[in-house]
């Protein structure tokens, strides 16, 4: 009986050990650009090339390599094109801040813009009528008080 | 901002978007002339066993130009290859080029049948189950063919069917 228990939980443990490696797989395969269809991952294509880089992944995790080690191993061999996401570095690090830059900005922008519309309504507020103006609010007030 | 200010960044945007456009229909790259990020470094070595039985190195060929070619039976650009690679083997293999083919994701009845329907004779090998050798090359897809110098640096790379001219300016150069 107790055997039984040790072995099914072993049993368990492996198919617990076993999907942890496949997420892994698809993880590391979702960052890559499948060579043959190159709009897809590695992780959605099925071409033979990709099931091969899947397999690679799955060896090289087992040798116990990092997704650096695995995502550098591809990028010396095809080139940086393969990598789905620029790297953060030199001209790509202008890709990767240009967003939020922009973002910063454009909220800068429309803060000031908002910001200068309700001075100018507070302005108007505060400035004397005119004389023209006056005269307008004479006339009304005379129509209205001979009605 | 002024009505003016959003006129002008409304029709900067417009602009902006047209030139990415322009630049995707007529300035971006064509997939088949990605580079090769091993043009210019040394060929990674392998080790194969041929269909017909003989253990080949790269390495034992240094000193000589040899013309790596990646190929599938289920390939229909490699059937218009085929003719021409076996044609530059039958001319340029007697002045010391090497021809290797490599087939990738193929099953040996097939890749022998081929070989056989094309009259294939230089020398022949599948790669590994994991496509070790494909992937160490880049290898993006089949036909993809290889060119390296008797240095061993790979100076080439063609993607699709290769040219017999190609094939021959790269080959009266190395020999």
């Amino acid at each position: 009986m107790v055997m039984m228990l040790i072995v099914g939980f072993s049993g368990s443990l492996f198919f617990l050990k076993a999907d942890d490696m496949e997420d892994r797989v698809r993880e590391i395969s979702h960052k890559l650009r499948c060579p043959t269809c190159q709009a897809m991952s590695v992780k959605e294509s099925d071409a033979g090339l990709s099931l091969n880089m899947k397999n690679k992944i799955r060896e090289m995790l087992q040798e116990g390599k990092s997704e650096e080690e695995i995502l550098t191993f591809f990028e010396e061999r095809y080139g940086e094109w393969i990598l789905r996401s620029p790297k953060k570095e030199g001209f790509n690090l202008f890709l990767w801040l240009l967003p939020g830059f922009l973002i910063v900005i454009a909220s800068i922008l429309l803060f000031r813009s908002l910001l200068k519309r309700s001075r100018d309504i507070e302005q108007k507020k505060l400035d004397p009528l005119s004389e023209n103006e006056k005269k307008l609010i004479d006339q009304e007030l005379n129509h209205y008080q001979s009605d | 901002m002024s009505k003016r200010s959003f006129i002008f960044l409304g029709i900067l945007l417009g602009c902006s978007i047209l030139a990415i456009m322009l630049y995707g229909l007529f300035f971006a790259s064509n997939p088949k002339e990605i580079p090769s990020a091993q043009i210019g470094l040394k060929a990674k070595p392998f080790t194969v066993t041929t269909f017909d039985g003989k253990k080949i190195s790269l390495d034992n060929f240094i000193g000589k130009p040899v013309i790596v070619n990646f190929w599938a039976s289920w390939c229909i650009s490699c059937r218009q290859e085929a003719h021409i690679l076996e044609a530059a083997h039958q001319k340029f293999t007697p002045k010391g080029a090497v021809f290797i083919g490599i087939a990738i994701n193929d099953t040996r009845e097939a890749s022998l049948a081929f070989i056989k329907r094309y009259g294939k004779t230089y020398l022949l090998a599948p790669d590994d189950k994991l496509g070790s050798i494909s992937l160490d090359y880049g290898v993006t897809a089949v036909p993809e063919t290889f060119f390296i110098d008797k240095n061993g640096i790979i100076i080439n790379k063609i993607l699709g069917a290769t040219g017999r001219a190609t094939l021959e300016e790269f080959l009266n150069e190395q020999l």
